[in-house]
């Protein structure tokens, strides 16, 4: 049994929703929380950090249950979505505040608060106020004072969502890279799926108070197990198994059954990157491996994104979005998709070959 | 989802409010207690005979028709007056604008026995007003004769309260952002109209708030009628407790009115907590005001502006100056020509031999200076205390701020009853008594000094407590380092608060303790019953230099909290 790390389970029910969740961050690691609003991702981080109490459940921090310790007790630090940063100290009394609760000598402290302040890059900053700060460097202050308490666990609450795109893109670098200096386990609550791809060891994705799926960002991404996760990662497409067309183009010899219909909601899934677009009619596909083809689709919009054109199609009465590299040329064109790029889902689950 | 701190603390944050909840419960019940029971007390035991009677007779009913009366024409009077000088402060920069405003704040901490002489220095037939009405327009007669009569009370109450209505509505009205305006106006309506559909009903909050507190602070009002009404044809609720008790010896007849007069003060409480309710929930407010206020374009505008401006001065000013300035001057002879003089003064500070009521001035003046910063320092961490609880949301804090609010359903005469009574069965020496005026002075200012802390508590954001609990300070660290120091504005001005309002508290100690202890405004309200007016006017002016220095600090403090 791991012994490091954090290991929690836990239920705690409210009026309008319940929470059961249950997951592991191994030390050292950088674990982001995704999910839509709503679904109890920010209670969780609240329920680890103590600031509210379970119904029931324990919470394994490096070897030892903190369940019924004080929030004060637990070593846990949090970075706060408003950062709560005391308007009435300086930046410099913010960071030693809890070193001073620790009675860390002065000498000790202040030396502290300058490297602290090294590391999130703000030298020289202990005399301002935190009003004075622009919002990404009230984060950098917000993390340093979190670093500040040696926290055996760092969380952090939506700590970008009040910057805008670019600086956005910056500080979760930064927040990385900080990361990878201080090697504390970390838990990362967001609900941008971009952010979490590019800063996260790994994802938890949770769903009305639940853990739909924890892995990497790439297992999450391309191997989603709910129909939720597929859609909720990222863009796609999803059809109902009976549309599914019964002329499965495939080299010669192939079996033309790859589905089996089952019971129930029976849907595919597939990502618009994986649709491949022939918009000359008369010549065959660019493609090899067993795949579906969708035939005269029809091309109702086309957006231009910078590196690709994000074409919206309909066919029979379904849309598509397809990523192209071309602009397509004809109003009717042909799709296909490689089987082996496809989901299956039943009532929202995975299918299992 | 729910956001609070974790269970395990729950026992410390319901222990904070315990002491202050029983400490106001005492104050506030026993008092109650005894008012109750000498209601439903008769010689031959309890009875409703006396509720009975008092409140289905012709002449309960009367009293209260005037009292409502008096007070619902003030708060329209007052509104009149005073909204186009919200307008003007909400929407114009012009000079002395800033002046203007902090001058309105001044009736919320002004003493009413200084509204009472004031008045009576500046209206007064012999007052300035007139005197320079006469030497203006040459007259031998004073033109304004109210003094005494029912116009009087009207006029005092909305020179006392027209400029608590200017303060609230042009503050809300700076806050209100032009979007919906400038929305309108695209739209395609003409200014007028925009005014009346739209700014018009996003204003009425507003202003139905500050209405509805003039409306309680004239039918509480005390000093200003049983003065200035100067006769029983117009006598309110707390001007007939008072009476009864005091000068009837009624005190049977007293209390039954004084429960007559909780049940109809709790009607409108609750009136005004709705309309306080409206107001918050009105989604206009905007903290960061986002109106630019222009210059008057217009010649009419600005003389318009400079016209109300010199009436808001006159009005607010003139009878506080004319106090000050009155009370340094003294006539050498019974009827000859008054002339600069300390001699007030002198005797205040017994460095010549007071006469009459002056005798007994210095130790007035030294009572209330201490029974002040008693009730300031005692009140100021009851009301923090109970504070720490209310803030939070939930039945149990909605029921504890209801409980805390309590005190304000009852009147200060009926407090000053309730503590007059309990004197009465404890029959102690004086210090009891002094003891007995500061325990009702403390009743009276929670209220108000929890209504200053509160708001600024519920803006504190719960994250800085909880950052501090998840970077080790345990609550009561968290409570020392963290809540007291961003409440420290919101502290000392409640305290401030607490100060002046037990400086000026005439009401309850006038019930309470008729001739044995004498503060400064029992003191005023002596001199001017015995015509003594200059006495009274250095007794004010001492008065107004409190006030003055009370108002100066919460100034300076609201200033502190707003550099966050």
């Amino acid at each position: 049994m791991a012994d490091k790390g954090l290991i929690c389970t836990m239920k705690a029910s409210y009026a309008d929703f319940a929470l059961d969740t249950s997951f592991t961050v191994k030390e050292g690691e950088l674990a982001c929380i995704i999910g839509p609003s709503g679904c109890g991702k920010s209670t969780t981080l609240q329920l680890i950090a103590g600031l509210i109490t379970p119904e029931e459940g324990s919470i394994f921090l490096n070897g030892k249950d903190i369940i019924n310790e004080s929030v004060h007790e637990r070593h846990i630090a949090m970075v706060f979505q408003d950062y709560a940063l005391f308007p009435h100290m300086s930046v410099a009394q913010n960071i030693a505040y809890p070193m001073k609760l620790r009675h860390m000598p002065k000498i000790q402290r202040t030396a502290e608060v300058k490297r602290l302040l090294a590391l999130v890059s703000l030298d020289g900053y202990q005399k301002r106020k935190p009003q004075e700060l622009s919002g990404g460097e009230r984060q950098r202050v917000a993390l340093a004072r979190a670093l500040a308490s040696q926290p055996q666990l760092l969380l952090l609450d939506e700590p970008l969502s009040a910057l805008d795109a670019k600086l956005r893109k910056h500080l979760r670098t930064e927040i990385r890279r900080i990361h990878e200096e201080t090697g504390i386990t970390t838990l990362y609550v967001t609900h941008d799926q971009e952010e979490a791809f590019s800063i996260a060891d790994t994802i938890i994705v949770m769903q009305e108070g639940r853990v739909g799926q924890i892995g990497s960002g790439e297992e999450i991404y391309h191997k989603p197990n709910s129909l939720f996760v597929a859609s909720f990662m990222g863009e796609g497409n999803t059809l109902p198994y009976s549309l599914i067309p019964r002329n499965l183009a495939t080299q010669p010899g192939m079996t033309k059954e790859v589905f089996k219909p089952l019971e129930g909601e029976h849907t595919i899934f597939f990502r618009p990157e994986h649709v491949t677009i022939q918009d000359d009619v008369q010549l065959p596909l660019p493609e090899f491996f067993p795949h579906l083809e969708f035939k005269n689709a029809q091309v109702v919009g086309c957006e231009f994104q910078g590196d690709h054109f994000r074409v919206s199609l309909l066919w029979e009465g379904h849309p598509i979005i397809a990523h192209a590299l071309d602009r397509p040329r004809s109003a009717i064109v042909r799709l296909s998709v490689r089987i082996g790029k496809m989901r299956e889902f039943l009532d929202g689950q995975l299918v299992r070959n | 989802m729910t956001k609070q701190v974790g269970g395990e603390y729950k026992g410390f944050y319901k222990a904070m409010p315990a002491p202050g909840a029983i400490v106001l419960l005492v104050l506030f019940l026993v008092p109650l207690f005894f008012t109750l029971s000498s209601a439903f007390l008769t010689e031959e035991g309890f009875s409703f005979s006396r509720i009975r009677q008092t409140f289905t007779s012709a002449y309960t009913v009367r009293i209260l028709l005037f009292t409502l009366y008096q007070a619902a024409l003030s708060t329209l009077f007052s509104v009149l007056v005073a909204l186009p000088g919200a307008y003007l402060l909400a929407n114009y920069s012009f000079r002395g604008r800033r002046f203007i405003k902090a001058l309105t704040t001044v009736p919320f901490v002004i003493p009413s026995i200084l509204v009472v002489l004031g008045f009576v220095i500046f209206f007064g037939n012999n007052g300035f007003l007139n005197r320079l009405l006469m030497k203006i327009f040459s007259l031998d007669k004073p033109p304004i004769q109210i003094l005494y009569s029912f116009k009087a009370i009207i006029l005092a109450h909305t020179f006392f309260n027209f400029p608590i209505v200017m303060n609230l509505v042009s503050t809300y009205w700076e806050h209100m952002d032009t979007h919906c305006e400038m929305a309108a106006w695209t739209l395609g309506a003409k200014k007028w109209e925009t005014f009346r559909s739209i700014t018009l009903p996003r204003l009425l909050p507003s202003v139905i708030s500050a209405a509805t507190l003039v409306f309680l602070f004239c039918y509480n009002s005390f000093a200003i009628i049983l003065v200035l009404g100067g006769g029983p044809q117009y006598t309110t609720m707390e001007v007939e407790i008072y009476r009864l008790a005091r000068t009837s010896m009624d005190i049977g007849g007293a209390a039954a009115l004084s429960l007559f007069s909780i049940l109809v003060t709790s009607v409108l409480l609750v009136w005004y907590n709705k309309s306080q309710k409206m107001l918050a929930r009105s989604e206009a407010y905007n903290t960061s005001s986002t109106r630019l206020p222009k210059k008057p374009a217009t010649l009419t505008g600005k003389l318009l502006a400079f016209f109300y401006s010199l009436v808001t001065l006159l009005f607010i000013l003139g009878p506080l100056v004319s106090i000050v300035v009155r009370s340094f001057m003294a006539s050498s002879t019974r009827s000859g020509t008054e002339s600069f003089s300390f001699k007030w003064y002198a005797q205040l500070f017994a460095l010549e031999r007071g006469t009459g009521h002056m005798g007994s001035a210095l130790e007035a003046l030294t009572n209330s200076l201490l029974i002040a910063s008693l009730v300031a320092i005692v009140t100021v961490p009851i009301a923090l205390t109970l504070a720490t609880a209310i803030r939070k949301k939930g039945f149990a804090s909605s029921a504890l701020e209801l409980f805390g609010m309590l005190p304000m359903t009852v009147s200060s005469v009926i407090i000053g009853l309730g503590y007059f009574l309990i004197s009465n069965s404890i029959r102690g020496g004086v210090s009891v008594g002094y003891t007995l005026v500061v325990l009702a002075h403390m009743v009276i200012a929670i209220p108000f000094v929890l209504r200053t802390i509160l708001p600024e508590y519920r803006k504190m954001p719960l994250s800085y407590i909880q950052s501090s609990l998840t970077l080790g300070a345990s609550p009561l660290r968290t409570f020392f380092l963290i809540e007291i120091p961003l409440l420290k504005g919101a502290l000392i001005t409640g305290g401030m608060f607490a100060f002046a309002l037990s400086m000026g508290e005439i009401t309850a100690t006038l019930t309470l303790a008729n001739s044995a202890i004498i503060t400064l405004p029992v003191i005023m309200y002596r001199l001017i019953g015995s015509y003594n007016f200059q006495g009274a006017c250095a007794l004010g002016s001492i008065l107004i230099l409190v006030c003055s220095i009370v108002f100066l600090v919460s100034e300076l403090a609201k200033g502190e909290n707003n550099g966050r």
